[in-house]
């Protein structure tokens, strides 16, 4: 369920145009979901309102073209398809705020807040980016960091313990989590937050079992 | 990449989203609902359901949003199907699908993540079963964070 993505190297020092930041900024209002109840022009900059609806069929119930009360592998298939919209915007949207620079901008601001928030290097803020959208992207930069000797064995261990709860979690979330959010009862922002704490949760549960449990260097 | 119009790195992007969405998603979706027909059919969805009753009700969900869980674990895309399934079946509602939507990411697809995670960045495999188990942890923490917002 992820984009490959190349692995590049780790690239401490990143210059980010002030366009990265206005995209990024962009990004976080549009998928929060913030201005979706919003009334006129303000309503352009939410996810829901651009990714609009399919039209009812008129019968004695209007129907979308899923219909109503189908079961099984069809059901399936017309429910999925239904999806495939939602996917395609997020997806071109992420592409465009990766384009102006706001992934950068992101490494950029976490890079410092690394070492405290997990325990893990500034150094790592590229990694630790990439892998919030592939996977195997992350995995990927996480080793090159442990072969060039950047990072401890120990920061390796506490860094994939954040990346492997909720692995991609963006693309997850803005792709098959996409299914889910005319259900909600809150903002899209809402379980996509508690996502990232609970991942900075799980990665400090293994920092702590590293240094009190098992202590010695692994 | 400089040479590109805005218009034509969306298009990259939407394109990327189609074929996440066809290779991906549609099977993944597919077989949860199909899954979940034959444990209806079968009746081993109720039964499923009613032994994890107890279970379930901490979190404030019916005994079947297991099925969501367990699905889950295998595959993201599978649980987000399972769990569609059961809200258009009525078995869930509105809130029960907003506690589970963290959970299902949290713990999700870790059978795959193994070898494309943990196997890729060569972690120490004494440390695959507390690994495993924080990712359950956070799921079930999640859930019962979510049942104050739900």
């Amino acid at each position: 369920m992820n984009t490959e993505k190349t692995v590049t190297n780790v690239q401490p020092d990143v210059k980010v145009p002030i366009a990265g930041y206005i995209a990024l900024i962009f990004a976080i209002i549009f998928f929060s979901g913030i201005l979706g109840s919003a009334k006129g022009w303000l309503s352009a900059f939410d996810f829901n309102v651009i990714n609009g609806k399919f039209g009812l069929i008129q019968a004695a119930k209007p129907v979308t073209f899923i219909g109503k009360g189908g079961v099984g592998a069809k059901a399936g298939f017309l429910f999925a398809l239904s999806l495939i919209p939602s996917v395609m915007l997020a997806l071109g949207i992420v592409e465009v705020v990766e384009h102006l620079g706001g992934l950068k901008a992101a490494q950029k601001l976490l890079t410092p807040i690394l070492r405290p928030i997990l325990g893990v290097p500034g150094i790592a803020g590229l990694a630790l980016v990439s892998s919030l959208q592939s996977t195997d992207a992350g995995a990927g930069m996480t080793r090159a960091l442990r072969e060039e000797d950047v990072i401890t064995e120990k920061e390796k261990t506490i860094f994939c313990a954040f990346q492997f709860s909720a692995g991609a979690p963006i693309t997850n979330y803005l792709s098959s989590g996409a299914a889910l959010f005319s259900f909600l009862t809150v903002p899209i922002i809402v379980p996509l937050g508690l996502i990232f704490v609970m991942k900075v949760v799980g990665a400090n549960v293994m920092r702590l079992y590293l240094n009190k449990v098992v202590k010695e260097d692994i | 990449m400089a040479h590109k119009s805005l218009a034509d790195v969306f298009v990259d992007g939407a394109r990327k989203g189609f074929n996440i969405g066809v290779s991906s998603i549609l099977p993944n979706v597919l077989m949860a609902f199909a899954i979940i027909q034959i444990l209806a059919v079968t009746g081993l969805l109720k039964i499923l359901g009613n032994l994890f009753t107890p279970v379930m009700a901490v979190f404030g969900l019916p005994g079947e949003a297991v099925m969501v869980l367990i699905s889950a674990w295998l595959s993201m895309g599978g649980g987000i199907g399972v769990a569609a399934s059961l809200y258009s079946a009525g078995t869930l509602t509105n809130s029960h699908v907003t506690i589970l939507l963290p959970a299902i990411l949290l713990m999700g697809a870790q059978i795959q993540y193994m070898g494309r995670l943990l196997g890729t960045a060569a972690v120490q495999t004494r440390f695959y079963p507390i690994l495993f188990g924080i990712c359950i942890a956070n799921a079930l923490v999640a859930m019962l964070i979510m049942r104050f917002f739900a």
